[in-house]
């Protein structure tokens, strides 16, 4: 046990976790932050040369532990992953996806097909297929740095389009979070358009007057577009279900100007690492929270399990192993010991936590569990990714990684029939859609074709692909005809990603795996997930069309290559993680990095783990926060959305905090959800 | 008769495209050459088996260059399949590790998949100083000497990248 008793116990350093201490600490409260992973380092240096010797440049490539060692490599673990059954601190990394049936090469385990599915059957299971950190400063460490806010009806799914669930209070949860939304842009010192905005607020119909929020406006003016962007602004008179086609720039978190940060300096690589923090992530807020003096944080602490009081069912400790070395045994045990308790620890650990926590009298499913809701309702934007030729240059590979996209798609009456996306428009070329500028390279270097550029491909719509009709297939160039053809290649790059929303599936849900552990011996995600709905499955459909409309209407040539048919049964290394057939075409879906859902809000405390307080119904003074709360995944990127709900918690903690003694927390809970 | 680096930057300029003044500038203090060199004759050797490869591909180059062939001219000759697989497959190599900053594998074609390829990043100044980023008139992805903003104007010519003229833009 620990001697000192704080006023609050925070598990996670990430964005919410630190907004939160920061909040409080400000105010004078005392914080203990246990923090599982490693310290935030005295400068990036050293996750920047992590980042340039990575092969595989994946969101978590710069970041502790290693992702993936050469040296390690087998035939059957080509890329050398890491067993996470050795390692103190392992997470789900995008490398992973591909090794999703090899439990000593990937730390989530998952569920063997039901028999005898056919490759378009909805009760497929897939991998999962985002990823996060677990270092300080979390997982915005690689966020995007897009700022957007979601949509009052976006909070009202199954009021007005009858699917998924509305938050708690439907649209009106919207309006208590705007003056929450305006200390989150300012926290993360958001570059937005307000005119270019309020056009897109205005046509969605946000209350009050149009405009969204009194007085409000960005603390940095907006990001320039990209020549990428400026090539999708001259679309004209293209419209999807009765909707036009239009570019929005981007509220983005990262500098404009020089203030605090440093401007940014377009270095294309916002995921994974801004080398010079003109991009905003949560080692800010965490060390202005450090700052006040109140606030004091554990690294290599992991949090292994949750004390609750048998008779007042108040969180009473929570239980964490010490470790030096990742891969070195456990150093020690303790008990943190706080008034409060606020789980930051992202939507794979914080359920995983809370199910590991089953040793309590009365809640032997889990802390917070009552309702066996805990780690269910998993979701992401599930993503579309389709790729092009621009007519003329557009240079590619240059700039923030997108700086603009197509809001006008986030609402609409369509949205009774399928899923609403945004789409993002990606100033990174083909690199995510096609691992270049390798794959061209290749391609013209050794005379292969896996981009289409230099073979016999025709496209999906039938038009052939060879890049130059000149050159015969299979080219293998050099010298000036080399650096000519890649140029004229890769500046008309294109790519657009569509964040389709994926509904609340109670069968998506993290559990705990029964054999596999980490090296300090607590169980492993068992997760569970597929892409059930014909709602969601039509969004493809749509994505696949707009796609080739819009390409089309910009004289573009689209490469977008149909993925491999699914395989469902076959060895590890023959069966497909994230491809699906639906209405007779093939699909894959990529992650958007967006883990949301598994201890979600709700009105009722049979269907939900936390009130729209973001406290426990089962524990009144334990209360959690990120995208873990969210009811469902809505239309926008969520960071914004989490540090809103994060300044909101903080309130509803400080009011709790600074209650007379003899209120108790359950009345504080029924006295504020009046 | 020119040294083991000479043939070598006269050679990769020939297949890459780049100027000599850029892969291997008078002031040069990252210096990658000097890694590349030793690597590439260390690889070729073990990949080939032949531990002469290198010296036969150097031997070759110096004797088209002495016989005052244009470039395109020595490239093409170098990359001849009379020269043997082996010794083609090195050029290509060669060229590769100049634009990626890695050393590639390239695999087969199965009956089921095609051709593809491989790599390895050498090392923190390989990436940073990769050709690639050069010939699509950018940057690095995270090493960017370019100010606020540049990504709405058009670059400078190809021609300023490759430190040769004639490239488009």
């Amino acid at each position: 046990m620990t001697t000192q008793i704080y006023d609050i116990v925070i598990v996670g350093s990430g964005i919410s976790g630190s907004i939160v201490a920061y909040e409080l600490g400000r105010q004078g409260k005392k914080v203990l932050i246990l923090e599982a992973g490693q310290e935030v380092p005295v400068d990036r240096s050293g996750y920047m040369s992590t980042f340039f010797k990575a092969n595989a440049k994946t969101p978590e490539s710069p970041y502790p532990p290693t992702t993936q060692d050469p040296k390690q490599s087998t035939p059957e673990n080509p890329l050398g992953l890491p067993n996470p059954s050795l390692e103190n601190v392992p997470r789900y990394t995008v490398l992973q996806i591909g090794a999703w049936r090899k439990p000593d090469q990937c730390y989530f385990t998952y569920p063997p097909q039901a028999p005898n599915l056919k490759t378009d059957s909805p009760e497929a299971v897939f991998a999962f297929g985002s990823s996060y950190e677990r270092i300080g400063g979390g997982t915005t460490w690689h966020w995007l740095g897009t700022s957007l806010r979601l949509f009052p009806s976006d909070f009202e799914l199954k009021t007005r389009y009858g699917h998924g669930v509305d938050w708690p209070g439907g649209k009106t949860f919207y309006q208590g979070l705007v003056p929450y939304y305006e200390k989150a842009t300012n926290e993360i010192g958001v570059a937005g358009d307000k005119v270019a905005l309020d056009k897109i607020y205005q046509q969605f119909g946000v209350e009050p007057s149009g405009t969204y929020g009194p007085n409000y406006n960005y603390p940095m003016p907006p990001i320039v577009e990209s020549l990428v962007d400026t090539a999708f602004g001259e679309l004209q008179n293209v419209t999807v279900d009765g909707i036009n086609l239009f570019t929005t720039p981007t509220p983005q978190g990262r500098n404009s100007l020089p203030g605090d940060r440093r401007q940014c300096a377009g270095n294309t690589n916002c995921i994974p690492i801004c080398p010079i923090q003109a991009k905003y992530d949560a080692t800010v807020t965490l060390a202005n929270a450090l700052q006040t003096g109140n606030v004091e944080i554990r690294y290599r602490t992991v949090a292994s399990n949750i004390r609750v009081d048998d008779k007042s069912g108040k969180v009473i400790g929570i239980d964490y192993i010490t470790y030096d070395d990742h891969l070195g045994d456990k150093t020690g045990t303790g008990t943190a010991v706080g008034t409060t308790y606020l789980l930051a620890a992202h939507a794979i650990e914080t359920p995983r936590l809370l199910l590991m926590s089953n040793k309590n009298k009365n809640f032997p499913n889990g802390v917070a569990n009552s309702s066996d809701q805990v780690g269910r309702n998993l979701m992401d934007h599930v993503m579309y990714l389709a790729w092009a030729l621009a007519k003329d240059p557009i240079y590619a590979y240059r700039g923030p990684l997108s700086t603009s996209g197509f809001e006008s798609l986030r609402d609409g009456t369509f949205r009774s029939n399928r899923s609403a996306y945004r789409i993002e428009i990606g100033n990174e070329g083909w690199q995510w859609a096609s691992n270049d500028p390798y794959t061209t390279l290749a391609d013209f270097v050794f005379g292969q074709n896996n981009t289409q550029l230099n073979g016999d491909s025709k496209n999906q719509q039938g038009k052939p692909l060879r890049f130059d009709p000149s050159l015969p297939a299979n080219s293998t160039l050099f010298g000036a005809q080399l650096t000519q053809t890649l140029n004229a290649i890769y500046i008309r790059q294109i790519r657009l990603g569509y964040l389709i929303e994926q509904l609340p599936d109670p069968d998506n849900r993290v559990q705990l795996s029964a054999t596999a552990k980490d090296h300090l011996g607590l169980p492993r995600p068992y997760v569970t997930y597929r892409i059930r709905s014909n709602y969601e499955r039509d969004a493809f459909v749509s994505a696949k069309a707009v796609s080739t409309q819009i390409f089309n209407a910009m004289g573009a040539t689209e490469y977008t290559m149909k993925p491999p048919s699914p395989v469902l049964y076959g060895t590890p290394d023959q069966v497909t993680a994230t491809n699906f057939d639906y209405k007779g075409d093939t699909f894959t879906f990529y992650g958007a990095g967006h883990i949301v859902g598994t201890y979600r809000m709700g009105d009722k405390k049979e269907t939900s783990v936390l009130n729209s307080r973001q406290q426990s119904w089962d524990h009144s003074n334990l209360y959690m926060v990120g995208s873990g709360v969210f009811p469902t995944v809505a239309t926008g990127n969520p960071t914004l959305t989490i540090a809103a709900l994060a300044f909101q918690a903080a309130d509803n903690i400080l009011k709790d905090l600074n209650a007379p003694k003899t209120n108790t927390g359950a009345e504080q809970t029924a006295v504020d959800a009046s | 008769m020119n040294s083991d680096m000479d043939n070598f930057i006269g050679l990769s300029a020939v297949l890459t495209g780049f100027n000599e003044s850029v892969i291997a500038p008078d002031l040069d203090p990252v210096d990658i050459k000097s890694v590349y060199l030793p690597l590439f004759t260390q690889k070729i050797a073990q990949e080939s088996g032949n531990p002469s490869l290198t010296s036969q591909i150097f031997q070759k180059f110096e004797s088209l260059q002495a016989s005052k062939l244009t470039p395109q001219q020595i490239g093409q000759a170098m990359l001849d399949s009379t020269n043997g697989e082996a010794f083609v497959l090195a050029c290509r190599k060669l060229i590769f590790m100049w634009y990626a900053g890695a050393w590639p594998t390239v695999i087969p074609a199965t009956a089921t998949t095609q051709a593809s390829t491989v790599s390895d990043i050498i090392s923190e100044d390989a990436y940073t100083s990769s050709l690639v980023w050069q010939v699509m008139q950018s940057h690095p992805m995270g090493d960017s000497n370019y100010r606020y903003g540049y990504w709405a104007k058009d670059p400078v010519p190809l021609s300023d990248y490759t430190g040769n003229p004639g490239g488009q833009s």
